[in-house]
């Protein structure tokens, strides 16, 4: 389903995944034609410049678009490994290097975000960015690594070890993104 | 009402209803409702993003309240890990740092039940000795609302006592959820959300200026949330005393509700930007640091914030509940922030008057490339 929905479409698809805020900033940034290249297959080096000086909402915007459209809402989360090429800049550079692969990558690309080096924070904001996968270790908030056999008294749960709490931590967070984690 | 319809009220200048404010926070596109947050955001102020050269100090922890969310204070003089400064400690706070002074003393403190009231004033007049034209921003309505009924003042004695002291505006804390279903649970042994709103109506009424801030993230819901900016809007409506408002969002480390997870970076941008959408008649809209982080505050200059409060120095309250930020940031540290996201650094003092404005700077040439490995779909990129 396109970018810019007729009234019907918007309301089959749910209603509010779209809206035309976004698609003024689409079309205010001339983003709007890159969508059409990108789902044509054209060759997008040509809009490589528009990209780099794009407004990074609208940016980002386009790559969340093209990722909903090729990849869908599951996020891949690799805990404990580092997949090849994942993203480890920070803040406002991550958002923009994560939204420039996601739309001058290949189609369906896996897009990862290294929260280890980047923090969960702006991992899970680059979610909203086009990224479709996470990867990092298991760490306490200091950033240390944590014990196999490291335990903590949860109310109601008993005992339960760190790893799995941290490890569900993440999960919730990328849920709180709006999408869906798988290990 | 959809966001569309809510953009298209936006843009008209009408102003949003509590139903509006809480669809905002319900939306499910955060890059829609930034991207409308921005709007409004660059109408008000282009690209100027203020910050300022300030300090924070914290003379005492000692407080008589009990608030699940505070880690930072000791309900006694005395107990483990409780501190109250001698006046000479807090003014060596300053006299360390006059090689390169702040403009603003920010001051925030624990209920302290043992101090006298001189003590106060006598913090106040020590720091101006110092440094004459330091502004001090000082203590919260909560405070002020404390100092009336242990030393038995109204209001507007407290004030003006404080003021003919060295005082010169109020800072935005306490303000919590005003929702009393929240604050009963969370703090209800401090001021009120109308004892809060009076002592700042007061102070507007003589003539002070002062911020708002609300504590989110814990067991509040979006309705109370935009409660609390309702309250913060229809106050400001008859006083337009507040200059800036700030969201703080609720760490759990150390405190009495550290079974709750943290508010989300996500969280803490919606909340940015529905602020900046509902508080139409409020100038500004900071992302503190120091309570989201830098990274998070840098993003959040482009989902409708426009300040970054400032250098802080040696910020403690968060820092007892586990922020993992510095305690301080540098100023250049403040200008290369500011110039990443795009925006043009404005140093301000406490009252918005700009005091040193650096120009934009062209960002160097991105070389990032990205291009395809040969394995698998992942991408490499290079710069």
């Amino acid at each position: 389903m396109g970018l810019v929905m007729t009234p019907v479409e918007r309301s089959a698809a749910g209603g509010r995944s779209q809206t035309t805020t976004t698609e003024r900033a689409l079309l205010r940034e001339g983003l709007l034609e890159v969508l059409a290249a990108r789902r044509a297959g054209a060759d997008l080096r040509a809009f490589e410049r528009r990209l780099r000086d794009a407004d990074l909402l609208a940016l980002g915007a386009l790559a969340d678009a093209i990722r909903r459209e090729e990849a869908g809402p599951a996020v891949h989360v690799h805990l404990d490994e580092t997949p090849e090429g994942a993203l480890a800049s920070r803040g406002l550079e991550l958002l923009r290097d994560v939204a420039l692969a996601r739309v001058l990558g290949p189609p369906g690309a896996s897009v990862c975000v290294d929260f280890g080096a980047s923090g969960l924070e702006i991992a899970q904001v680059a979610l909203g960015f086009g990224a479709s996968a996470l990867c990092g270790p298991i760490a306490n908030r200091r950033g240390l690594p944590i014990a196999d056999d490291a335990r903590k008294k949860v109310k109601g749960k008993g005992m339960v070890a760190l790893r799995a709490l941290q490890q569900e931590e993440i999960l919730t967070l990328v849920r709180r993104a709006g999408r869906e984690p798988v290990l | 009402m959809s966001l569309a319809e809510l953009a298209a009220k936006v843009r008209a200048g009408e102003r949003l209803a509590f139903d509006d404010g809480v669809a905002l926070f319900c939306e499910p596109d955060l890059l829609a409702l930034g991207a409308l947050a921005n709007e409004v955001r660059e109408k008000r102020h282009g690209d100027r993003t203020y910050f300022n050269k300030n300090m924070r100090v914290e003379v005492t922890n000692v407080c008589v309240a009990s608030c699940l969310f505070c880690s930072f204070a000791k309900l006694e003089e005395g107990a483990p890990g409780s501190h109250t400064m001698k006046l000479e400690e807090a003014w060596a706070e300053l006299e360390a740092r006059m090689d390169d002074p702040p403009r603003e003393i920010h001051i925030v403190n624990g209920l302290h039940p043992g101090l006298p009231f001189s003590y106060y004033e006598e913090l106040l007049r020590g720091f101006k000795r110092i440094k004459p034209d330091v502004h001090m921003k000082c203590f919260t309505a909560v405070e002020i609302h404390f100092f009336a009924r242990h030393y038995g003042m109204t209001y507007e004695d407290v004030l003006e006592k404080l003021r003919a002291a060295g005082l010169d505006s109020l800072p935005g804390g306490g303000a919590e959820i005003f929702h009393p279903d929240v604050r009963q649970r969370i703090s209800g042994d401090k001021a009120t959300a109308d004892e809060y709103l009076e002592v700042h109506r007061v102070a507007h009424r003589m003539g002070m200026r002062t911020n708002a801030t609300m504590l989110y993230g814990h067991i509040e819901t979006f309705e109370h949330r935009v409660d609390h900016l309702m309250r913060l809007r229809a106050l400001q409506d008859e006083t337009h005393g507040l200059q800036a408002f700030i969201p703080l969002a609720f760490h759990p480390d150390g405190n009495g509700m550290k079974n709750l997870p943290a508010p989300t970076a996500v969280d803490d941008l919606r909340t940015i930007a529905v602020s900046r959408l509902v508080l139409d008649n409020v100038d500004h809209i900071k992302a503190y640091w120091v309570s989201s982080g830098p990274d998070v505050a840098q993003i959040a200059l482009r989902f409708g914030a426009d300040d970054l409060d400032g250098t802080i120095v040696h910020e403690t309250i968060y820092h007892a509940a586990g922020a993992r930020v510095p305690q301080g940031l540098r100023y250049d540290d403040l200008v290369r922030l500011i110039r990443e996201a795009g925006r043009v650094p404005i140093e301000r003092d406490t009252f918005y008057n700009v005091v040193r404005e650096h120009p934009r700077v062209a960002l160097p040439e991105s070389a990032v490339k990205v291009r395809e490995r040969k394995a698998g779909k992942h991408l490499e990129i290079v710069s």
